[in-house]
């Protein structure tokens, strides 16, 4: 009721809208009547001149503003105060414009209707629990139904089957194709097809037969006029299994999938035996063979949407649907096709397409279903009031019902009989009694019946009320009517159950074998459902699965392991079945699979994505998932660092992954490779800071920048999750690579070293995707450097690596490139404050905090490789160009010194105090100065004296930044450029 | 003579005992005494020469399987150099599936059988364990046919494994552990959500001319 009130509710404040927004809508506007809101005119212009632009401009988009534009002069009354604007009558500013909206209105309202009536449904956990959707739904539009007749004494809507098979049903079954899963649908075809095929056929001629049987023996009606032919076709028509209210049902009841799969699949596949009614009786309809021919064209072109990747879900929901209507065009099973062209799509077009479209498809087609299929609940129920449409005969409806269950279940158990002498996995009894209590008729029985012709179908009249009844019976007297604890408590049911189970076994001396158990547990359950109708209530299929414990599906994501072996599996499978010579089942599917691999996929496929195989997927998807699990433990798990390797010599422990790099410290040996290396040893304090950096740095978010405000209808921004998503995983990849690394150090001999450089440049190169979008304020290219660095440096000294991460950066960025801008930039004067300040005061490059935050990003320079030896170059360089790829160009106002500025200890204490004032400029510069130095030249251990370094104090007009420089410079040694880097 | 015969006999039964088939227990017996008079021994080369294997990522280690003694129902170490018919029935043993009336104890006891199979072929060196880099070495040759995907993708993706495994296995580790690699019970933990016993089989419906083909051309 709720609803229907809303329903009113919302209808009465639309129609209040209009008027209520009118008196500040007078004026120069068209008022709301109008489709496009008109441009507030500019209060100069001539209102003359307005006048004859607006109308022009109103009367494109449709009737509706000319009409009122043409009635404006009508309604003079309704002028408001502005004189200017009466030439001829004015303009009406509301008016009741109801045939214009009248379809789309009522479309609207009906959605809206449906979408509340699920929400309300949904409010309450409980009674969802107990009480299917479906019949709600039903129910509610029995409601709706009657009060539309009451008020207007003639049934206004109706499920028209045009409308059904054009709108309803595809939007359903393309969300059932699209994410069915095909390898469970296909590894049970045999069973499906045999249900699908061989089982509706049965349904249908042993419903017929007998219905005709009856009519005979006079138990229905004489006023039903109908003979053989008519009851075959009508058994046809009712026997199908209907997918709408299958998936509604068991997707709500979630029995595990091989079950589903199997009933889903009969009632998808079935379609195609069932009759097209329109012609007359032609028990065949055509079979699946165009389906092909519409996917394939749509498929290749997602290919090519890379650019325009804003269409890309269309693509996806046109190629369905086309397939969906060329099939009902050759009058060919358009379910079927589409299906199979859902399949298909979900295959090859969702691997071309991005992330976020697929995320767009997901969502768009199941909110389509689903409100495709609450609407087709309610019309249902709204159908079923309109008494004009159909009469009742008692006899030819009960019998219908008792045919269809009987035949449905002999059915079924029969065919189970012979597929389980096939079959791998026996279906067993339980899940016969799912399967046969799963025979649910719905809206495709109740479109089809109404499409008849009445002038072949005498009966059509009873047909249709037959039709309605089992719709009802099965939808909702299979599932529980009404909330079933009050009436039939569960446990109380089961309780019997196995009180009754226990006499049966001490009674006929059983072992309580477990199958035979169940089956006792059959038999009371027939018992139970054959007791009458008014106990029978409780007994419906949800509450049916839970107590037989037919095995429920989970929802839970495979662990990586378990995508390891599954196609482990399906290799070994393969193999032993080639090496016993058995062409079986997975020989098949191998060579299907080649097949697909090699040509299909290729076709099919964009290069770049074709290649990876979806363990490489899952792979990325986990590392993702236990990546946010890190940051959400804290950062304190487990790492490769603890997993054994047996060729590492000696294994140390390394309690903390952020202790890595003391450990490395402590045991490194002497010799050091890497040329960058400042022999200074930090004072205990700067140590502890550092430590307390990292842990800062990589436990927390960085701070959101500002937000990129940009619309644009072809592109979407960035989101902020997505962001978050990189940053999870690059951290996460980043300690990986660490642990991983800081285990080489070891194994590797330095000769190996270049050759494992180049691997994980290669990893990183792979991993380094998801930055590239980082702008150049993200504190991302810390990251990066960091790992290219820590790569290149893997021979180096170990304790290096600890500053690595804070380190490297400035020496990137710091490039000869920029200097040429920066000098002039200094001369003359124009800095912007941040640039100002000079050579980082030495401290700084100590204290990794502060030069890490807001770092510039790495800037890298051609001249840059010059210091690395020969043999890394090659290296070096691939990792750069990596690098400047992601970064933007630097900041041009950047000042940065020529002569790599030196930090020193010592200095920083004098800086100290002037670093607080300047706190904001330091900020860029800092780091940009800072770099280790590197080549022969940076390798002199000892921190040159401060003041060493004239050459930059030159450029800043501000005196305390002056001094600073002139004190922090660095010492004449360090003069070329890139042999800078003082270590931060 | 007469006690060899029954030596001989009494053999094959075993055999088909321990191979499930004890429907035509005495049927069987004879049929596998013929076979395996008949049929002559192969090595590792015949096998690897099966064209249809020829596409398979890891047909090494499943040639190696069927050499493995430890697939055998004993308790051998070591690998054969050849094997005849009857290991050949052992090793396929490990694939048969399960009837509607098997027992939940015999589908678990089929279960663990499985899942040592699968154990087995992954420890290569026997030591109970499989290390990291025996699970590097089983990814890297999974993934050695889908093309692009290099070493370092094998490795990290074998990593990303063994570390969930061992955050799984032993949740809370004290700092100075290591975890030292997959040991059967942790396997068997991870593959938990498996239905081993109803997808780790093969149905050997038409077992007829076609196998008798192929043990000839292990020859």
């Amino acid at each position: 009721m709720l609803p229907f009130g809303l329903l009113l509710l919302s209808v009465v404040a639309a129609a209040d809208l209009p008027g209520s927004a009118a008196p500040p809508l007078r004026g120069p506007r068209l008022g709301s009547s109008a489709p496009v809101p008109a441009a507030p005119p500019p209060p100069s212009a001539p209102p003359l001149l307005l006048l004859p632009q607006s109308r022009e401009e109103y009367g494109a988009p449709g009737v509706a503003s000319a009409r009122s534009a043409a009635e404006e002069p009508a309604g003079p009354g309704q002028e408001e105060e502005g004189g200017q604007h009466h030439h001829g009558g004015g303009y009406r500013v509301v008016q009741w414009e109801w045939s214009y909206v009248q379809t789309p209105y009522i479309i609207a309202i009906w959605l809206l209707v449906a979408s509340v009536a699920k929400i309300l449904f949904h409010f309450s956990q409980r009674f969802t629990t107990v009480v299917p959707e479906s019949c709600m739904l039903i129910l509610l539009g029995l409601v709706l139904g009657g009060v539309v007749l009451i008020a207007s004494k003639k049934q206004l809507y109706q499920l028209e089957p045009a409308l059904f098979f054009l709108f309803l049903l595809p939007t359903i079954v393309g969300d059932a194709g699209y994410f069915m899963p095909a390898r469970l649908f296909f590894d049970n075809l045999g069973a499906i097809l045999t249900y699908a095929v061989v089982g509706t056929l049965w349904n249908a001629f042993c419903t017929g037969f007998c219905l005709y049987a009856a009519k005979l023996l006079g138990v229905i009606d004489e006023r039903v006029q109908a003979d053989l032919m008519d009851f075959l076709l009508f058994g046809a028509l009712i026997s199908a299994v209907d997918p709408v209210a299958v998936l509604a049902v068991f997707e709500e009841v979630h029995v595990n999938d091989m079950l589903f799969i199997i009933v889903f699949g009969e009632s998808l596949l079935n379609d195609a035996v069932t009759v097209p009614p329109s012609s007359s009786s032609v028990v065949h309809r055509g079979d699946s063979g165009g389906f092909g021919v519409c996917c394939h064209p749509g498929l290749h072109h997602s290919r090519f949407t890379k650019k325009v990747r804003i269409i890309e879900p269309l693509f996806v929901f046109l190629l369905v649907y086309l397939a969906y209507l060329t099939a009902e065009l050759f009058s060919l099973s358009a379910i079927l096709s589409m299906t199979f062209c859902g399949i298909g799509a979900n295959k090859y077009v969702e691997a071309n397409i991005s992330q976020k479209s697929r995320t767009t498809v997901k969502y768009t087609m199941k909110t389509l279903a689903s409100i495709a299929e609450t609407i087709i609940f309610i019309f249902l129920g709204i159908s079923a009031v309109d008494k004009s449409k159909w009469a009742w005969d008692t006899g030819l409806v009960s019998c219908t019902l008792i045919f269809i269950f009987v035949f449905r279940a002999a059915g079924v158990i029969g065919q189970t009989w012979v597929l389980n002498r096939f079959r791998l996995v026996p279906l067993d009894r339980i899940d016969q009694v799912v399967m046969s209590y799963g025979g649910l008729r719905g809206a495709v029985a109740f479109a089809l019946v109404v499409l008849l012709d009445g002038e072949q179908v005498k009966a059509k009249d009873y047909f249709v009320a037959t039709t309605i009844v089992v719709v009802f019976f099965t939808v909702m007297f299979q599932f529980p009517p009404f909330s079933l604890h009050q009436l039939f408590d569960l446990t109380n049911l089961s309780d019997f159950v196995s009180e009754v189970n226990r006499v049966l076994i001490w009674k006929f001396n059983l072992q309580s074998d477990l199958v035979q158990v169940r089956f006792l547990s059959d038999v009371t359950l027939s018992a139970v459902a054959a007791m009458p109708a008014g106990k029978r209530e409780g007994l419906t299929i949800k509450p049916l699965v839970k107590w037989l414990k037919v095995p429920r599906s989970t929802s839970r994501k495979p662990t990586i392991n378990e995508e390891i072996h599954e196609r482990a599996f399906d290799h070994i499978l393969t193999a032993v079945e080639d090496i016993a010579g058995l062409q079986g089942y997975h020989h098949w599917r191998d060579k299907w699979e080649q097949f697909d691999k090699n040509y299909l996929s290729k076709l099919l496929l964009r290069k770049s994505v074709y290649r990876k195989s979806e363990l490489w997927e899952a792979y990325q998807k986990i590392n993702i998932r236990d990546a946010i699990s890190v940051i959400d433990q804290g950062g304190n798990v487990l790492t490769s660092a603890r997993l054994s390797l047996p060729s590492m010599a000696s294994r140390a422990s390394f309690p903390e992954v952020t202790n890595v790099t003391n450990y490395l410290r402590e045991n490194g040996s002497g010799v050091c490779l890497d040329l960058q290396v400042i022999d200074n040893v930090p004072g205990a304090k700067v140590e502890e800071d550092t430590e307390t950096h990292h842990v800062l740095a990589e436990n927390l978010y960085k701070p959101r920048r500002r937000y990129q405000s940009h619309y644009s209808r072809h592109f979407m921004p960035l989101g902020e999750k997505e962001r978050q998503d990189r940053e999870v995983f690059q951290r996460n990849m980043k300690s990986r690579m660490e642990t991983f690394k800081s285990t080489r150090h070891k194994r590797h001999k330095k000769e190996r070293s270049l050759k494992k450089r180049r691997g994980s440049d290669v990893k990183e190169d792979g991993s380094d995707k998801p930055r590239r979008n980082v702008s150049w304020q993200d504190k991302n290219p810390v990251v990066v450097p960091v790992e290219s660095e820590e790569d290149k440096g893997e021979h180096s000294d170990p304790e290096k690596e600890e500053d690595v991460g804070i380190t490297f950066i400035a020496r990137k960025t710091e490039t000869p490139k920029q200097r040429p801008k920066s000098v002039p930039a200094a001369l003359d004067g124009s800095q912007s404050p941040s640039a100002d300040p000079p050579s980082p005061p030495s401290g700084d490059s100590h204290l990794p905090w502060k030069g890490s935050v807001g770092s510039p990003p790495p800037c890298v320079s051609v001249e840059a490789t010059k210091i690395i030896p020969v043999d890394l170059q090659q290296a070096w360089n691939q990792s750069i160009s990596s690098l400047e790829s992601i970064s933007s160009p630097p900041a041009p106002t950047e000042p940065v010194h020529p002569r790599g500025s030196f930090c020193f200890p010592e200095k920083k204490k004098e800086e100290e105090e002037e670093e607080e004032e300047a706190a904001l400029q330091e900020i860029q510069p800092l780091m940009s100065t800072l770099r280790p130095p590197r080549g022969p030249a940076a390798r002199r251990p000892p921190p040159p004296p401060p003041g060493s370094g004239p050459a930059p104090s030159g450029r800043r007009r501000n005196p305390c930044v002056y001094l600073r420089s002139l004190v922090m410079a660095p010492p004449p040694g360090s003069g070329e450029p890139h042999s800078r880097g003082p270590t931060q | 003579m007469g006690a060899s015969q029954a030596r001989t006999e009494h053999k094959y039964q075993d055999l088909a005992d321990k191979t499930g088939l004890k429907k035509k227990r005495a049927l069987t017996s004879i049929c596998f005494m013929i076979m395996d008079f008949l049929l002559p021994h192969c090595s590792r080369e015949n096998l690897d020469s099966i064209p249809a294997l020829a596409n398979n990522p890891i047909r090494k280690q499943i040639v190696e399987a069927f050499f493995d003694k430890r697939n055998q129902h004993q308790d051998e170490v070591g690998s054969f150099e050849e094997i005849g018919f009857e290991q050949f029935l052992m090793v396929m043993s490990h694939f048969r599936p399960p009837t509607l009336k098997t027992t939940e104890e015999e589908k678990e006891a089929m279960r663990k059988e499985k899942l040592r199979f699968l154990f087995n072929m992954h420890d290569t060196d026997n030591d109970g364990t499989i290390t990291l880099a025996e699970y590097r070495k089983v990814v890297e040759e999974l993934l050695s046919k889908s093309g692009a995907i290099g070493q370092e993708a094998a490795k990290a993706i074998a990593d990303a494994a063994m570390l969930e495994v061992a955050s799984t296995n032993v949740p809370h580790m004290a700092p100075d552990d290591f975890y030292e690699g997959i040991t059967f019970e942790h396997f068997e933990q991870i593959l938990k959500g498996l239905e081993m016993e109803s997808r780790m089989h093969i149905r050997f419906l038409d077992v007829d001319t076609t196998t008798m083909h192929c043990g000839k051309s292990f020859s």
